[in-house]
Parts: structure tokens; C-alpha cells; sequence
């Protein structure tokens, strides 16, 4: 009898749980949509209304344009991100030129090779890394790359702008990404079965090759994982790299050492004081970042699954 | 294929070991005349770039970065600062009481920079904080035009003073503290938390005015201080223009970070002057130049002058 009735205390206790935890579920998730579109109906503002008589932002030329506003701020509607689009992008990728193999071969280091107590030891370093605010990162670069940047262009005779560059912004995003990038290629080379690296071995191959052409190829997955959420920390920071970019209003610009700005950066600069169109303006770019997010994504995750279809494992 | 790419990754370390070894024995070679100006500014929405540009005679560049010198930084107020540490051919402009002994502040026209030369009126790169209330009997409620008269006295006394220090700007003299004319403003004395008075005007004071409201309501039972800055042309239009003063926008005080044009005439006891804001042209330390004109800042800021070899006389 007692028992009876414990089962059915238990089971409205369970189902009060469930819908608890439903509810939770559909509340974080419903903050995704009203994220989106409240973005989207700020963002879409300037395209559709006059703005207050300064007449309607040209979506083209928003979407191409090489300066960020021609004219008066509050008065001319002339923006364009094209320039920014391609900068947010092409040091991205600058990044991930540095973030990925040195990410990976940390990983490889700390999984495989790496006592126990040193792979324990740096696995508690990188994490502290990985939890490490960006605005920390930002001073770190402001206070010591941006130094370095200027004494190393001095030294090849070139007179850069107190190190604010592109070559600085990716350097900082860089040391951003490669704990996010370790963290999780550390996971994907660890679960790598041991038999298939004795099997290797077993036909003669030394632990380098190995290591190189058995382990990172049965983790490859689990790596473009990793390489994927490293290009989204890089793709939406915004703070650190507004320390060290150069806030450029104008021009596509591919130079290491030239200023730069990201569609972020352009965000948040003067977001706090600025007002009207130059304020809802800023919603179009974030619109345009979620696109540019969105899209590299879909990407990463086609070639993801090209690559990373040969499953080693069992 | 995976040796090449070893072999780029070995490639590409060591060249930036060498970089970075490179980088660190450089030592600082003499300053260079040659050079091209580095040109540091804030961004639009700035404040302190208004004051700067209106004060140097390029009032145009105020919100608009078409006018400026192709290849110019945009910073924030530290940013600038920071980076005038490192660029030894960097020139920007800071609030005066950012300046510190990292970097160099210019003489203006021949005066030093110092909060002395700007409270004699002899250091000129400078823009007036002004306060304007409204008419005599023209307020909502006889308790907020006195709370009104009492904060103006407030902003006359050395409590009022170090308030507008510690926000940054450079207050008047001041002869009495608070404590001792207290007892002239019994309103004060009573529990004024049910009163609402309204602050406006310029959006560049609003950071003072937000400052001085939040110590002088608890001084004057608790008052509650409503801040709404949209400009100092909203100063007298708010407070005095007998077509807006009335309406839901009306403010009971107001600020212009200028002096009143004589379009905004209004008796004496309605207006009056509570701080100045300097502003300083900085440079790097090494820099050899010590004094600057207005008319060189604006060539320098609209790209007329490049080097600093037409500005420093060998």
C-alpha cells in the first residue's frame, strides 16, 4: 500500500520535473527567436523607412560598398560593409593559419605524447586559457602585441600606425582561438582506438608517422570540430580586436600591416554615445555578421563532412 | 605533401622566433622628421573630437571622417593614449585630464597645458560647460525651482568642484564648500523624494551632469534627477523657446558644451558657466616638437600637412 503510493508521489513528481524542465527548454530556446527577430526588424529598418527624412539606405551599395559612411554622421545614409565583409573574413582566416596547427599539435602533444602529470598540467592550462575574458586578451594586446607589431615593422623599415594592423588583430585572435581549438582536439585525438595505433606500429611505422598519418587522420572529425568553433570565436569577437585594429572607415586592405576593422568592430564603436540611423545601422551589420556567420558555417560543415567521412574508428 | 606542410609549419616558427627576437633587441632610433604623420582621432559620436575639431577650426570634420587624412586611426580615449606610448610618429588628442607623463601634451598656441591656463582663459583649445535654467516662476512646481537654485549655488562650491574633477572636466574657482551655505536653501532640508526635476542639453556634459545630480540629491532630500541629453543646441530650445519649453521635452535645467549664441539670449541670472573641458593635442615622448597651432592641427587632421619635417625646424 505505502509503496503504492510512493510510485504515485514519484510519478507527479516526475511529470511536475518533466513539464519544469520543458518549460526551461522552450523559454531558452524562444530567446533564440526573439534574438533573431527583434535583429531583424531593427535591421531591416534602414533599408524600408526614409529614417526620419535622410531617405533609405541602398541595400547593394550596403552590402559592397568600400566605406564604411560617406558624408555627415546622423545625416548621410551612404554606409557600406563590403570592405568589411572581406577584412572579417580574411582574418579569420589569417588566424586559423596560426590558431590551427599550432591548436593541433598542442592537442597531439598533450593526448599522445605528454607524461600523465604534464598533459594533466597543461590540460588545466589550456582550459584556463579557453575561460580567459576576451577583454583580457584585448589589453594583452593593446599593452604587448600591439609594441611588438610597431618595433618588428621599425625594424623592416616600415612605419606602421603604433601597430594597430592586421597582422596584430589576427596574432590576438589567434592566441583567443588555440585554447578553444586544443580543448577540443585533445578530446577528438584522445578517443582515437589505442588498436589502431598499435596496428600501425605493428607494420613498422614509426610513432612520428604514426602519429601523423594514423592518429590526426582517425580524429580528423573531430578536429574540423574543433577548427569550426575556433572560426566562430574569432568571426563574432568583438572587443579585443577593437583594441588592436586601427578602426579603418574605408578600403579593402589586405596588407599585415595595414589597419584594419570587422564587422564587429564597426558595431561597437561609439555604440554607447551614438544615436538614430547611425544607431540602427548598426543591427544591419549585425545582420550581415549573422549571415557571414551563418553561411562560413554551412561551408565548414559541407567540407566537415567530406573529409571526415572515412570513419576509422571500429 | 604532409612534409611540406611540416616543413612550413618549421619554417614559419622559426621566422617568427627570429621576428620576435629581432623585435625585442631593437633599440629606439632618433626620431625621424622624414616620416609620415600618424593621425589619431575618436569617432563621430565623440565628444571630445567635436570640441577638438570646432576648436582647431575644422568644425566640418566634427561627424564627418570623409574630410579627414586618408590612412587616419580611429580610438577610443585610452586607445589613444596607450598607442601615443608606442608610436613615436602618432599625433592625437586626449581630455586634459587624461594627460599623463607617458606621453607628451602639446603647447597650443604657444600656452602650456595645465588646468591653470585653462581656468585663466589663456590656454585656448578648450570648450565652455554651460548651465541654463528656466524663467523665474516658470517651473512646474515652486519646489523644483528652488531645488533648480539650490543645485546652481551647488555647482559653485567645492563639493560641486571636486564633482566635476573627478568626471573629468575642470571646474571653476570655487571659495565656499556646501556645509556652509546649506542653510540658505531650506528645501534641501525637507524630503523631496516625490519631486522629479528634469536635466538636459548636451550629450558631451551628460556624464558631469549625471555625476553632479548624484551627489547633490542625497544633499537635497533625495530629489529625483530625470537626465535626458540630446544636444546643446536643445539647451535654451528646452528651457526658454516658448514653443518647445512647454511641451513633454521641456527641462527644467539644461547644458551646452558652448557658448550661448546670441539667438539663445536669455537675462543673466538664467545661464551661467560651470567648467571648462580642455582638450591636448598629444605625441610620443621622442618627438621633438613642443608647441602646435590651430591652423597646423587642422592641416595635420585634413591631410594638408603629411611629415613631420614641415612642422619641427632642424
Amino acid at each position: 500500500m505505502i509503496k503504492a503510493k510512493n510510485t504515485t508521489g514519484k510519478r507527479t513528481v516526475d511529470r511536475i520535473v518533466k513539464y519544469f524542465f520543458l518549460s526551461t527548454a522552450v523559454l531558452s530556446a524562444s530567446f533564440i527567436f526573439i534574438i533573431a527577430w527583434i535583429i531583424l526588424i531593427r535591421g531591416i529598418t534602414p533599408f524600408t523607412t526614409d529614417n526620419g527624412g535622410l531617405g533609405t539606405v541602398d541595400l547593394l551599395r550596403f552590402l559592397t560598398g568600400g566605406v564604411w559612411l560617406e558624408g555627415q554622421a546622423f545625416v548621410s545614409t551612404l554606409y557600406g560593409v563590403g570592405f568589411l565583409i572581406v577584412s572579417t573574413l580574411y582574418i579569420t582566416f589569417l588566424s586559423l593559419l596560426i590558431a590551427a596547427p599550432v591548436g593541433v599539435l598542442t592537442a597531439l602533444f598533450i593526448a599522445k605524447t605528454a607524461s600523465k602529470p604534464l598533459a594533466r598540467a597543461l590540460r588545466t592550462v589550456v582550459e584556463t586559457l579557453a575561460a580567459i575574458p576576451s577583454i583580457i586578451y584585448g589589453l594583452f594586446g593593446a599593452g604587448i602585441i600591439l609594441k611588438l607589431v610597431y618595433d618588428f615593422s621599425a625594424a623592416i623599415g616600415y612605419q606602421s600606425k603604433g601597430g594597430n594592423s592586421i597582422l596584430a588583430t589576427a596574432l590576438v585572435l589567434a592566441l583567443m582561438t588555440i585554447p578553444t581549438i586544443t580543448a577540443i582536439s585533445e578530446v577528438a585525438i584522445r578517443s582515437v582506438d589505442k588498436t589502431l595505433e598499435e596496428g600501425s606500429l605493428a607494420l613498422g611505422a614509426s610513432q612520428t608517422q604514426t602519429k601523423f598519418k594514423v592518429v590526426l587522420a582517425a580524429a580528423k572529425s573531430g578536429i574540423f570540430t574543433a577548427i569550426i568553433l575556433g572560426v566562430g570565436r574569432a568571426l563574432g569577437e568583438a572587443t579585443a580586436v577593437s583594441l588592436v585594429a586601427g578602426g579603418r572607415r574605408s578600403g579593402f586592405s589586405f596588407a599585415l600591416l595595414d589597419t584594419t576593422s570587422t564587422l564587429t568592430t564597426i558595431m561597437l564603436e561609439g555604440l554607447k554615445e551614438t544615436t538614430g540611423i547611425d544607431y540602427d545601422i548598426r543591427f544591419s551589420v549585425g545582420l550581415v555578421l549573422l549571415a557571414v556567420i551563418l553561411i562560413t558555417n554551412l561551408i565548414l560543415n559541407a567540407i566537415k563532412r567530406r573529409v571526415g567521412t572515412i570513419r576509422v574508428k571500429e | 605533401m604532409k612534409k611540406i606542410f611540416l616543413i612550413l609549419i618549421t619554417l614559419f616558427f622559426g621566422g617568427v622566433t627570429i621576428a620576435c627576437g629581432n623585435a625585442a633587441t631593437t633599440t629606439t632610433a632618433a626620431f625621424n622628421p622624414a616620416s609620415n604623420i600618424n593621425v589619431y582621432t575618436r569617432d563621430t559620436t565623440s565628444g571630445t573630437r567635436a570640441g577638438f575639431m570646432a576648436g582647431i577650426g575644422f568644425a566640418e570634420a566634427e561627424a564627418n571622417d570623409s574630410v579627414l587624412v586618408e590612412g587616419f586611426i580611429i580610438k577610443d580615449n585610452t586607445g589613444i593614449l596607450s598607442t601615443m606610448a608606442i608610436d613615436e610618429y602618432g599625433i592625437g588628442y586626449i581630455s586634459l585630464s587624461s594627460v599623463n607623463n607617458t606621453v607628451k601634451g602639446l603647447y597650443f598656441e604657444g600656452v602650456a597645458p595645465s588646468e591653470e591656463n585653462v581656468i585663466n582663459d589663456t590656454y585656448a583649445l578648450k570648450r565652455p560647460f554651460m548651465w541654463m535654467i528656466r524663467d523665474t516662476g516658470d517651473y512646474p512646481s515652486i519646489e523644483i525651482e528652488e531645488i533648480v537654485i539650490a543645485f546652481i549655488a551647488f555647482l559653485g562650491t567645492s563639493d560641486g568642484a571636486d564633482t566635476i574633477a573627478n568626471a573629468g572636466a575642470i571646474a571653476l574657482q570655487s571659495s565656499t564648500t556646501w556645509d556652509a551655505i546649506e542653510g540658505d536653501y531650506d528645501v534641501c532640508s525637507q524630503d523631496n523624494s516625490d519631486i522629479v526635476v528634469r536635466f538636459g542639453g548636451s550629450d558631451s556634459i551628460q556624464k558631469v551632469a549625471q555625476a553632479l545630480t548624484a551627489a547633490f540629491m542625497p544633499r537635497c532630500g533625495n530629489f529625483v534627477a530625470e537626465h535626458d541629453h540630446t544636444g546643446s543646441g536643445d539647451a535654451y530650445k528646452r528651457t526658454n523657446d516658448p514653443a518647445i519649453k512647454d511641451t513633454s521635452v521641456g527641462k527644467d535645467i539644461a547644458f551646452s558644451s558652448r557658448w550661448f549664441k546670441t539667438t539663445e539670449a536669455v537675462p543673466e541670472s538664467q545661464f551661467g558657466q560651470l567648467a571648462w573641458d580642455a582638450i591636448v593635442a598629444i605625441v610620443h615622448l621622442d618627438n621633438p616638437l613642443s608647441n602646435i597651432t590651430a591652423s597646423d592641427l587642422k592641416a595635420i587632421y585634413n591631410g594638408n600637412i603629411r611629415t613631420w619635417s614641415s612642422l619641427i625646424n632642424p
